[in-house]
């Protein structure tokens, strides 16, 4: 019973717990929360996996960022007084049916497949590492990135924008 | 000994509950937040692969781009489900029916 | 340093379409007095650069790796980089905010912004060489994509269809995404020529399964791309909400930009390729599974389109069934095959930008999308009839209209691959007399029938009468050196694998 044993299962118990309570609950903001724990979860993981970086950006911007976005979106869309913040199902039945055949897929192959084993990496700071490649092989992508954002930014703008321009 | 099957797991485990997420909710928001698991399960696997797998670092270099990806994403959605509101005053996805398949 | 020169003079028109795509944006910010003519100059004059470009780098580069194994430049990345910038090109000039009556009165900053970015994305999807690159380039075009269905921004349609196009697209790519990341995993790389060295060492029982699972996720993405069944969904709604002229750019260009990552990844990421002959690798028949998705595409996007009354909508499910009969190009895993996909997006693109043009035309003058309206369209304007008639002949594929070539190209990529994909040409027949049919209702309604109430005729603007000439004359006179056209696509079959 490692640390790293613990850790990993309670962040597995936290990261996929929260994440069925997101997904399973009525309200909304319950579903909000949740999914913060999930986040959190998941930056756990990455800590474990030894990505300091990915650690922390998954926290600025999915936790910071993203999940503050949804809690916008969930405000935003009921009327200020209707408290209730209720959402529902649709077709439930089938759906479980398909998530659950599709996870006992990704199970299967999960333990049996033949993963491309190499030594894997140990845990050592990331972001200079992160940096070298951003600026080395993978500039292009890095480079397509500020235009995919630049465009985004225009978008949802443009979308919510009142006046119309002529 | 935590090993690349267990985180494996974990992202399956995520990957299957977003989709959940998507297929059976009403509210819009509410199939974001499934896609967002489904996004992060997708990530969690790039970055086991690095840590165990081949040892590769474009997993990590992967999943930053996929961060940057998904809130570009749910800033135009939200953008849409704000004018959706404003347009209809409900968020649910049924009620937006003006088009039939 | 060098690498970046040496990258840098092969990427022409991307960097053309960015500088320009920058211009317009700081013209829409910075401009107050002729605004909408100085943005739409400037996107022309980008476009007509990028064009420029793309022939020029045409003659002289020789097939590599750029950006560090982040794009490949090779012929057939220059064809449908050539195909995707003429598209937006003629979109641009053709499809006015004056010609469109959804469009007339919003600004035109952002959607000439919109459209050089999803060009530019496009143009990076077809040179993608790296998982990471596919992933980025993909989203972005999908990204602009869905605010470009969005544009019309009072109208409950046009944000209904963008919402459902988005969550339906970010669902697929996330599941595509999760196929990746899967594929990194099994192969320990993201580049594509390194991912094909490492699946040609073959895998055992449960590697092939997860190699096919892995194929399923990413047929998901790439499918939602080109709007194939069963990832078509979206199309209809999106077709219907989104503005004409967008509707008609999504139907070209980022269905032609996916064919073109389908060719590169699947015929280089997936495949032995030599040149000329491909093999697969020891692993997995997955033009098995294009071919289910290609008949499930072309039957259902043929018989959903005998139904639809809304001219928009049976715009879509006819695109939905024209991607069907590409796959058969790409099903077919050969040379042949993949210039008969090219052949096809090249004629596709000038048939369906004249269908999208009379749509447009008709609702700017009589309101309506609907075909129920179109009866005794040949009395009030005859040119534009005849030049629909045109477009629809050539969308059924009749000689001696270029339409034709397209389908013949494909079948017999098919055909020549032996007896045992017959059955599946059949196939693609028996569509094509499917699709026959409500083509030929549409020209029925125009031409034959009667309009219940007697409606003046009215006359073409100049500008729309040239632009329906030239792309009637694109689909009739084509043929006349169609060697020429043959030789351009046979000369760019070079697809560089890395090898």
């Amino acid at each position: 019973m490692t640390p790293e044993t613990v850790t990993f299962y309670a962040l597995a118990l936290v990261t996929v717990g929260s994440a069925a309570v997101c997904v399973m609950a009525r309200s909304l903001i319950y579903s909000a929360f949740s999914l913060l724990f999930t986040f959190v979860g998941v930056a756990g993981f990455y800590l474990l996996l030894g990505a300091d970086f990915l650690a922390a950006t998954q926290f600025l911007v999915y936790v910071g960022g993203i999940l503050v976005l949804l809690l916008f979106g969930v405000m935003l869309t009921h009327k200020l007084y209707d408290l209730d913040l209720k959402s529902g199902f649709s077709q439930f039945g089938p759906g479980l049916v398909a998530a659950g055949a599709i996870f006992a897929l990704l199970l299967a192959m999960a333990v049996k497949t033949p993963w491309k084993v190499a030594g894997g990496r140990l845990p050592a700071p990331t972001t200079a590492e992160l940096g070298q490649q951003f600026l080395g092989t993978y500039l292009l992508p890095f480079e397509v990135a500020s235009v995919l954002l630049l465009v985004a930014l225009m978008g949802a703008t443009l979308i919510v924008r009142r006046r119309k321009d002529a | 000994m935590i090993g690349l099957q267990h985180y494996l797991i974990v992202s399956a485990a995520l990957f299957a509950l977003g989709l959940l997420g998507v297929l059976t909710r009403r509210n819009a928001v509410n199939v974001l937040m499934g896609l967002e698991l489904i996004l992060n399960s997708a990530n969690l696997n790039l970055v086991a692969f690095t840590r165990y797998g081949s040892g590769n670092f474009g997993g990590q270099v992967f999943a930053v781009f996929v961060i940057v990806v998904a809130a570009a994403e749910v800033a135009v959605a939200l953008a849409l489900v704000l004018t959706m509101y404003r347009l209809r005053r409900t968020p649910n996805l049924d009620a937006a029916a003006s088009l039939r398949g | 340093m060098q690498e970046l020169q040496r990258s840098l003079s092969s990427f022409g028109p991307e960097v053309v379409l960015t500088v320009g795509l920058l211009l317009v944006v700081l013209a829409d910010a910075g401009l107050r007095t002729w605004r909408n003519q100085a943005v739409r100059a400037l996107s022309v004059l980008t476009l007509a650069g990028a064009l420029w470009a793309v022939v020029d780098l045409a003659g002289q580069v020789a097939p590599g790796p750029i950006f560090s194994g982040m794009l490949a430049i090779d012929p057939l990345g220059l064809f449908f980089k050539f195909v995707l910038v003429l598209a937006s090109f003629i979109l641009v000039l053709a499809f006015t905010f004056q010609n469109s009556r959804e469009l007339a009165g919003l600004g035109q900053g952002e959607f000439h912004a919109l459209l050089l970015a999803l060009t530019l994305g496009c143009l990076l999807m077809t040179g993608s060489n790296d998982i990471v690159m596919l992933y980025l380039s993909l989203e972005t075009v999908s990204i602009t994509s869905y605010v470009m269905v969005a544009y019309l921004k009072g109208d409950r349609l046009s944000n209904e269809a963008a919402l459902k196009y988005l969550l339906f697209g970010a669902v697929s790519t996330g599941a595509m995404l999760y196929g990746l990341s899967l594929l990194f995993g099994l192969t320990g790389a993201t580049g594509l020529p390194e991912i094909r060295a490492a699946l040609a060492g073959g895998y055992d029982d449960a590697g092939r399964l997860t190699l096919y699972l892995i194929t399923l996720l990413l047929v998901a993405g790439f499918g939602f791309k080109i709007a194939a069944v069963p990832f078509h969904f979206w199309c209809p709604d999106a077709y219907q909400g989104a503005p004409t002229p967008v509707t008609a750019l999504l139907s070209v260009v980022p269905k032609a930009a996916g064919f073109g990552l389908l060719l590169r990844f699947f015929f280089g990421g997936m495949t032995t390729s030599l040149a000329g002959t491909w093999d697969l690798t020891g692993s997995i028949e997955w033009p098995a599974v294009l071919m289910l998705v290609s008949v499930a595409t072309m039957t259902w996007g043929n018989v959903a389109a005998i139904t639809q009354v809304d001219m928009k909508r049976l715009l879509a499910y006819s695109s939905i069934a024209h991607a069907g009969y590409m796959l058969m190009g790409v099903v077919a895993l050969s040379a042949n095959g993949a210039r008969g996909v090219m052949v096809y997006l090249l004629v596709y693109l000038f048939m369906n930008l004249g269908a999208f043009l009379v749509v447009t035309l008709i609702h700017q003058r009589e309101g309506t999308f609907d075909l129920r309206d179109y009866p005794g369209m040949v009395k009030r304007q005859p040119v534009l009839t005849l030049a629909m008639s045109i477009f629809l002949l050539s969308l059924m594929g009749i000689p001696p209209l270029t339409g034709f070539m397209g389908k013949f190209y494909v079948f017999a990529a098919v055909i020549e691959k032996g007896p045992h994909l017959w059955w599946f040409a059949a196939v693609g027949a028996v569509n094509a007399a499917i699709a026959a049919w409500y083509y030929a209702r549409v020209m029925r309604v125009m031409v034959i029938d009667e309009s219940d109430e007697p409606r003046e005729a009215w006359s073409l603007a100049p500008v729309d009468a040239a632009w329906l000439g030239a792309l009637v004359a694109a689909n009739v006179l084509p043929l006349l050196f169609w060697d020429r056209i043959e030789a351009f696509a046979r000369g760019s079959l070079t697809l560089w694998a890395g090898l």
